[in-house]
């Protein structure tokens, strides 16, 4: 466990490190809705793009306006001061505006901070729409990206190689379907930190790296004494957070335990496998995109709605955190109406509005979570 | 809100405000200024309305018709679809469905209203949208999803991917609605064979949605006839998109209002052609004597606005204009991308046309059409690629020679404020003295328009400008 936490904790970590002194190359990515799998195949490591262990925003705030939420911000001040010098390629997914406009802020960025763009510094158009047309189109952006990939690379991607690639992912998210299974229990053995630290390490480390460390702490949580048994079961919902120390926050004082969460970096697909038959690009645009709940597919907050009530009753929650990062609208406004149809079924919530990166308002929100807490008693 | 705004419907309120002053001048002098004392903080608004003469009276008639079409549309047995300023209502009128344009709705109601749509827009708060949403939808959506309007049928938008606040509001309201809801969605890239067919496969897929929620079939016959008539209008907006590259100006800065609102609320609608028709008729008198459409005469200044104009409160933006001799050239919102087009041109395979000889051409040219609308057109994709939002702001401000350059927007524009620092100065890098306004065009609270006034001329003196 020791090592997601580890893991988590830097941007570059040492599994990174060790990966590049082997001489292979280090691809960033900014959105959950590119499929690690094509970098995977190719012998490169994909690395999800963070914006941790941030101590100022003076670059940030140089390019970005002020009305942006401090996600990229924190995540362009990294690549400012140096700290993702280690990537040879990146891409820009348009996950939302804010998102999609690190692109022109990170590349004219580099005009005033040298070496901060890597050698390839690429763009993934991904639709806001998963059936069809939009399926088709997103289907196509994966196989321009996978030549792109190979041209710039020098690599050669077959489909067998792609299909190896999506076993052992698919072998992590049966792996983290079952470290899920312990969060169900009543009394659970595992705290939301950790599982958290897991699913944030999982983007940042070799895959195989990772589903070997995962069974290993799987095989130790099948004989760990359960948790405290006073504690509150709690869900945390909203905007993009890698933040371990959030969830630790929540979970001080073993007051309360987050049994589930429906966050970008969270496990959102264990469980759901990619097709293994067929064409490889068409089984993971169908996974990555036609199984996306992120609030950017407009128009589905019922099928959104109706998930969170399945994990609510299948991890028996007692109440949600509904977080929103400051400027982000898409996981705000949303969580004002989980906030009205769950309420209205007797299910408390609590919506917090806050910034990105350093726990800056601990204080605010840590009272605000004891408050939620002690009126869930 | 306030319990006593729940009093009013807010559609009606408009409706008879607007109805009431396109009605006083029909009276004598005596009879119009006696009857605008009804009418206490509205007297100025109307004001400039009746000093732009007859174009003036036929804007105010056509956003009256606007919103008697709104109140009617469900005794007529039309639905009523929200929707947004950069989908073309064109669609909606060929299947006889009524548009209710949020944007424009919050933008009249904050020229007209002494307070604005402030307490709409906090409603949108009140019932979980984040304060941080656009108030451009929040203020008239405010009003309809408090109930003080005629009720929402169904909600269509097309920015996702290019704003996705806005989408976002749209999305809220259908679900806090449960009303249907449908997105129109644009590639980043323009002109290319892959874009524009994804542009008609949506488009088709919205007309079967409107189709589905209306129970009323395509009537290509109507379309075709929508689309004879915005060819007519694209020709008269032609004409006077090039009036903005006169020296001076021979156009009063309202009319760049008008030309955008009329095409946000009547595209292929006779109302508007009349509109256009009349503005025309004014600006070509103008440019004939050689004269600026500034109330002074004199044109001091030349700024282009390269986001969007200002509309809080009592058209204080529009009268500043005109009270220092500042021609507005025009602003995102202004330009249609017809192919043939003066400044078309510098973008190559970027205007759309339009054809009508068969129903297969006809759903593509408005589906053409509709992707090139303001802000879907070219801040779908990053600003610095070809065709996208610099290159058209560099080639429209020299096209007018633009003096300067100014950035306003609200502080929900996620897409713009992302990245208008270093699109600034790639401006400034070219020439032109670029100011970015922190205000918020539909919300004097965020900075008001003392504020705002005084830092624009500041800008005008610091920059040498006025």
């Amino acid at each position: 466990m020791q090592a997601f936490l580890d893991a988590a904790a830097v941007i570059e970590n040492d599994a990174v490190k060790a990966w590049k002194q082997a001489g292979k190359k280090v691809v960033g990515y900014s959105c959950s809705h590119l499929p690690p799998e094509v970098f995977h195949a190719a012998g490169i490591l994909p690395v999800r793009l963070r914006g941790i262990q941030t101590e100022g925003m003076e670059i940030g705030d140089a390019y970005f306006g002020p009305f942006i939420c401090s996600f990229p911000k924190c995540l362009l001040q990294q690549v400012g001061m140096g700290q993702y010098a280690f990537l040879d390629g990146v891409v820009i997914i348009p996950g939302c505006d804010a998102m999609r406009r690190l692109d022109e802020c990170w590349r004219k960025a580099g005009n005033d901070h040298k070496h901060i763009v890597p050698g390839w510094f690429d763009y993934l158009d991904v639709p806001h729409k998963s059936e069809g047309h939009g399926l088709r189109w997103y289907q196509t952006e994966l196989q321009h990206l996978l030549t792109r990939i190979e041209q710039y690379f020098g690599v050669t991607v077959t489909a067998d190689a792609l299909r190896e690639s999506i076993d052992t992912y698919n072998r992590g998210r049966q792996l983290l379907q079952s470290l899920l299974e312990f969060r169900k229990r009543d009394n659970t053995v595992v705290s939301g930190s950790d599982v958290f630290a897991a699913t944030v390490a999982a983007t940042v480390l070799p895959r195989e790296d990772f589903n070997r460390q995962l069974e290993n702490w799987l095989a130790e949580l099948a004989n760990k004494d359960p948790l405290a048994s006073n504690t509150k079961r709690l869900m945390v919902v909203g905007s993009i957070s890698d933040e371990i120390d959030l969830f630790q926050l929540i979970e001080s004082e073993s007051q309360a335990v987050v049994v589930a969460e429906n966050l970008c970096f969270g496990v959102r697909h264990a469980g759901g496998q990619v097709a293994t038959s067929g064409d490889p690009i068409a089984a993971l645009a169908k996974h990555y995109l036609a199984t996306s709940i992120c609030p950017r597919m407009f128009g589905k907050y019922k099928e959104r709605l109706a998930l969170l009530k399945q994990i609510i009753d299948r991890y028996q929650v007692q109440g949600l955190v509904l977080q929103n990062i400051r400027f982000c609208d898409l996981h705000g406004s949303e969580n004002g109406l989980f906030e009205r149809d769950l309420e209205a079924i007797g299910i408390p919530c609590l919506r917090i509005e806050r910034e990105y990166g350093p726990l800056t308002e601990t204080g605010r929100i840590k009272l605000r979570i004891d408050a939620f807490l002690e009126n869930l008693d | 809100m306030r319990p006593e705004l729940m009093q009013y419907n807010f559609d009606w309120m408009m409706a008879k405000t607007l109805d009431a002053a396109a009605r006083f001048p029909m009276g004598t002098s005596k009879e119009t200024r006696l009857a605008l004392n009804y009418m206490p903080y509205f007297q100025s608004i109307a004001d400039t309305f009746y000093t732009a003469g007859d174009p003036g009276m036929q804007l105010l008639n056509l956003l009256s018709t606007y919103y008697k079409n709104i109140l009617n549309a469900h005794k007529n047995g039309q639905k009523i679809a929200a929707t947004t300023f950069c989908q073309s209502p064109a669609i909606f009128y060929a299947l006889d469905v009524v548009p209710v344009t949020f944007e424009v709705l919050t933008a009249l109601g904050g020229l007209v209203w002494k307070r604005g749509l402030f307490d709409y827009m906090d409603y949108c708060c009140e019932i979980g949208m984040t304060e941080t949403s656009c108030s451009s939808q929040r203020g008239a959506m405010g009003a309809y999803l408090a109930g003080l309007g005629e009720e929402i049928d169904l909600v269509v938008c097309d920015t996702p991917g290019v704003c996705d606040t806005n989408a976002n509001a749209f999305s809220f309201a259908a679900a806090y609605l449960d009303k249907p809801f449908f997105q129109l969605n644009y590639p980043s890239s323009l002109g290319d064979p892959r874009s524009e067919q994804y542009h008609l496969d949506d488009y088709k897929a919205l007309i079967s949605f409107l189709e589905e929620h209306t129970g009323k079939k395509m009537n290509y016959d109507r379309l075709a006839t929508i689309l004879t008539a915005v060819e007519e209008q694209d020709d008269l907006i032609a004409e006077l998109e090039d009036m903005f590259m006169l020296e001076p100006v021979p156009m009063p800065p309202i009319f760049n209002l008008a030309m955008y609102t009329g095409r946000f609320t009547f595209c292929g609608h006779p109302a508007f052609t009349r509109l256009l028709k009349s503005m025309l008729e004014w600006a070509r008198e103008l440019a004939g004597q050689g004269r600026s459409g500034l109330k002074s005469g004199r044109e001091n200044l030349r700024v282009y606005m390269c986001y969007i104009d200002h509309y809080t409160v009592d058209m204080n933006f529009w009268n500043y204009l005109d009270e220092r001799g500042i021609a507005n050239v025009g602003s995102i919102l202004t330009r249609n991308f017809r192919d043939f087009n003066t400044y078309t041109r510098e973008f190559e395979g970027v205007g759309y046309s339009l054809d009508v000889s068969s129903r297969d051409a006809m759903l593509n040219s408005i589906a053409q059409l509709n992707a090139r609308l303001p802000m879907v057109r070219s801040i779908r994709g990053p600003y610095d690629q070809p065709n996208m939002w610099l290159e058209e702001t560099l080639a429209i401000a020299k096209l007018c020679r633009a003096q300067c350059i100014i950035y306003n927007g609200t502080p929900g524009c996620r897409n713009t404020w992302g990245m208008v620092k270093p699109f600034a100065r790639e401006i400034e890098n070219q020439g032109y003295p670029v100011h970015i306004m922190y205000g918020d065009a539909f919300d004097d609270r965020v900075e008001s328009w003392e504020a705002t006034r005084e830092r624009l001329d500041e800008f005008f003196q610091v920059r040498g400008l006025l």
